[in-house]
């Protein structure tokens, strides 16, 4: 009895050990790209942020098209943590056979590859750009009943008391924490940061529970809150006032002229096959220009701004210049 | 008043021939996707999303959440019956549940499972109805700090885990925050114990570890020949509960729905912690807690109702806060606004015929739930009379199937060996097993909500004593870990627990 079942469950192992084997190989084999998407064969969409934030969202609402436009289905998977670093890691280490893509966020995207120490895998040259969606704009919040009534208000008693009020990112050199080093060098205000690695949701639920004075987000993140009475933005940090915070003046009109934001688009990992890159461009140009998803986007405060994979590119490139230069703001206010 | 007429209304609209047939076809097909290994709630709800998107929103919406809490009860049903959890919450599951089927009473596990979780999620859809908006304003009481102190309470439990060896426990309780440690630094990004390995970034899948652990390590000790497969194949009688076990299951059940709801309601805070958290709690305060570990009914039941309980409860964030509280709620999240319905207070302004609708539907779900499970026991249970020779090899392609299917990748399928190997190496040691489960859960958890804290008070550990909330949990958790020590000191005639 004992001997059949050990012989048994060997012979299982044996079977299944080959079985997947064969399974990785047949998956490496179709990598030149004729016949991409195999009808049956999931496309998997990294998103490096937990779910229920804006890129997740926006993922998630385009997938239903890409699906359409690709004929096969499109997963979206999430990879949160270290400000996307776990995220992008798993997408540029896939294999560049169009079966996985991801959304890329900058600065997290941009900026991650750039501090050695956080031992990134990746730079800039082991994503290829796919198209560009929106950009979204960093916006400053405080509690209802704060007696901060304007940003000015705000920046002059962070700038006599630094580091007297927390406010909230969403990790390590992220836009928020970007945004914040911008402040801090052109005003002297300074808060004292609190990295909410999980994302912006779990950033949210803490302001909302009041444990952060601030909230440093994006349009998107605040629109609802903003409904609810829940928040009370005082800047948007653009040139133009954004579509979905009509009564919230810019920090241009507050006299600061500083502006910051993140952007959003969809990668894959480079070294795609042509005709694949192709195919994948096309699904997703027309998955972002959707007028429906363009709406739902408007809906939750999003300005859909579409760039092709080769103007996505140029664009991240200059992204790269600019953020290298403010680098050392980062690393020097933590 | 207004709340029950509209939560008629709800029903009214519920009711339709056509969305009972969606919310039948959701719980059917969660419950096979439950059962199928390594496809999990979030994965299986998200699967299925596109099925509904055909369908109007009310309907889409019953479907998804009968879904969502089909596939968390057909999780249940491998981990009882094969010793592989299908998800990771009923991970904790499989530890009783399966040494009841070895002792034949594996019909009488999966129907105390089913009922529990009808139990646990009706009385959290009935916080939901009752008292939305003031529970979800609870949960936001819960910042950091205060998240940090119900880590503690949950490290605590180690001590009710211990067995014999307070220092065996703590060895498996500090292993696993080792394994938990694996992957890249949540706050600062840089890799850590990952010996270069790519695969290792994201850390060691929970899943793969405890099919390892638990399934695959008790496996191979039957190979040893010091214990034989013992399974019986269950009789007729069997199948229900006896009247013993039904009044030993209440205690357990009320227990977890309690601790499922209030975990439920906090942001962030996943299943897995709650079901584990009341397997601890009946190890600490079941009056049969020295049978735990052996085939105890307290260990299904507890664990599966604080699952379900869990997963209705962290609907509530979701309708009054707009914040999903847990991956699948917000793969859940994210088929409302494809729908075109932003969740949040703003839900049962603009849309409240849904809203209410949906509510009825989760009542509707949960007995459905329990109605085309009970009779469906038979049939699972039957697995088991296949012969063991063949049933402990498919147990195996299971155990292989469901570390694959995680990610699809062949790198679990060796952590899930790798970690049998070490779980046959601690049983030779007699280090209990349970303790590293808890720790490898909570760990991440912990870490994130103390540097969170930190941040917040720049530094000061004073932030966890000076709010009082935190104060009270973190006394808890001290009173938890001491107490057996008071008990050492009481004169051993009136010591009522033979074994501490």
């Amino acid at each position: 009895m004992n001997t059949r079942s050990r012989i048994a469950a060997a012979l299982a192992a044996a079977s299944l050990i080959a079985l997947t084997g064969c399974g990785a190989n047949a998956g490496a084999t179709n990598a030149a790209g004729g016949d991409f998407p195999k009808k049956g064969k999931t496309i998997d969409l990294v998103v490096a942020f937990s779910s229920g934030g804006a890129v997740d969202t926006a993922a998630r609402l385009i997938q239903p098209i890409l699906e359409k436009e690709l004929g096969t289905n499109v997963e979206v998977i999430n990879k949160p943590g270290a400000g996307g670093q776990i995220g992008y890691t798993q997408l540029t280490g896939a294999a560049p056979d169009g079966y996985t893509i991801g959304a890329t966020g900058s600065p997290s995207v941009v900026v991650s590859p750039l501090d050695p120490s956080r031992g990134a895998k990746y730079t800039r040259d082991s994503f290829q750009p796919l198209g560009r969606q929106v950009i979204d704009p960093t916006v400053i919040a405080v509690q209802p009943d704060s007696p901060y009534q304007t940003l000015k208000d705000l920046l002059d008693a962070a700038k006599a008391n630094p580091k007297s009020m927390t406010a909230s990112t969403t990790g390590l050199q992220t836009g928020e924490h970007f945004a914040m080093a911008q402040i801090q060098e052109s005003t002297g205000s300074e808060f004292a940061p609190v990295h909410f690695s999980e994302g912006a949701s779990q950033a949210t639920t803490a302001f909302l529970g009041k444990h952060v004075d601030i909230l440093v987000a994006n349009v998107s993140d605040v629109v609802d809150l903003t409904k609810q009475g829940k928040a009370r933005v005082l800047g948007v940090m653009t040139s133009e006032r954004a579509p979905a915070l009509p009564d919230v003046p810019t920090f241009k009109e507050s006299g600061y002229d500083l502006e910051a934001g993140t952007t959003r688009g969809y990668s894959a990992p480079a070294g795609l096959p042509d005709e694949v890159a192709k195919k994948l461009e096309a699904a997703i140009q027309k998955a972002i220009e959707d007028p429906a998803v363009v709406q739902k986007m408007q809906d939750l405060g999003l300005q859909t701004s579409y760039l092709s994979g080769e103007d996505y590119k140029q664009y991240w490139a200059g992204q790269e210049e600019d953020f290298k230069k403010v680098l050392p703001l980062v690393q020097k206010t933590d | 008043m207004d709340t029950l007429n509209e939560l008629m209304g709800g029903f009214a609209a519920a009711m339709t021939w056509q969305n009972l047939l969606f919310a039948f076809l959701g719980c059917l097909l969660g419950t096979i996707i439950g059962v199928l290994p390594g496809i999990g709630p979030v994965a299986g709800v998200a699967l299925l999303i596109p099925l509904t998107l055909n369908l109007d929103a009310t309907g889409a919406i019953i479907m998804l959440c009968a879904i969502f809490y089909g596939t968390a009860y057909g999780g249940t049903i491998t981990s009882v019956l094969l010793n592989t959890p299908g998800e990771a919450a009923s991970a904790i599951t499989t530890i009783d549940g399966y040494a009841m089927t070895k002792l034949g009473k594996a019909g009488a596990a999966l129907t105390i499972a089913a009922v529990g979780s009808f139990v646990g999620g009706t009385v959290a859809t009935l916080g939901l109805v009752m008292a939305a908006k003031p529970l979800g304003e609870l949960g936001l009481l819960v910042g950091p700090p205060e998240f940090f102190a119900l880590m503690v309470v949950g490290i605590s439990l180690l001590v009710a885990l211990a067995g014999k060896s307070m220092v065996k426990a703590v060895i498996s309780g500090a292993l696993g925050l080792l394994i938990a440690m694996v992957g890249i630094d949540p706050v600062a990004g840089a890799p850590r114990f990952t010996f270069g390995m790519d695969r290792l970034l994201d850390g060691v899948s929970f899943v793969a570890v405890i099919v390892g652990v638990f399934g695959l390590s008790e496996l191979l000790s039957y190979r040893k020949g010091t214990t034989t497969p013992n399974v019986h194949a269950p009789n007729l009688r069997s199948l229900l509960p006896t009247g013993r076990e039904w009044r030993r299951s209440a205690p357990a059940m009320a227990r977890g729905t309690g601790i499922g709801f209030g975990l439920g309601l906090i942001p962030g805070m996943t299943g897995s912690v709650s079901s584990l958290l009341a397997y601890g709690a009946e190890k600490k305060f079941s009056r049969h807690r020295n049978e735990l570990g052996k085939g105890a009914i307290e260990g299904v039941a507890g664990p599966e109702t604080a699952n379900n309980s869990h997963a209705n409860a962290a609907l509530i964030p979701l309708f009054t806060l707009g914040i999903p509280a847990s991956p699948t709620i917000a793969v859940l999240m994210g088929a409302f606004l494809q729908q075109g319905l932003t969740p949040g207070p703003t839900l049962f302004t603009e849309h409240s015929e849904i809203a209410w609708a949906i509510i009825a539907s989760l009542f509707i779900g949960n007995l459905l739930l329990l109605v085309l499970n009970v009779p469906l026991v038979g049939l699972w249970t039957s697995i088991l009379r296949v012969p063991t020779t063949i049933l402990t090899a498919l147990i195996l392609l299971f155990m292989v199937i469901g570390a694959y299917t995680i990610n699809f990748s062949v790198f679990d399928v060796f952590v899930m060996i790798g970690f049998g190997l070490l779980g046959l190496a601690l049983r030779h040691l007699d280090i209990p097993l349970a303790p590293m489960v808890l720790t490898l859960v909570l760990g991440p958890l912990m870490e994130r909500s103390l540097r969170e804290s930190l941040e917040i008070s720049q530094g000061d550990f004073g932030i966890f004593t000076s709010r009082p909330i935190s104060a009270v949990l973190i006394g808890l958790g001290l009173l938890i870990i001491f107490s057996p020590l008071l008990k050492l000191r009481k004169p051993k005639a009136l010591n009522e627990d033979p074994e501490t």
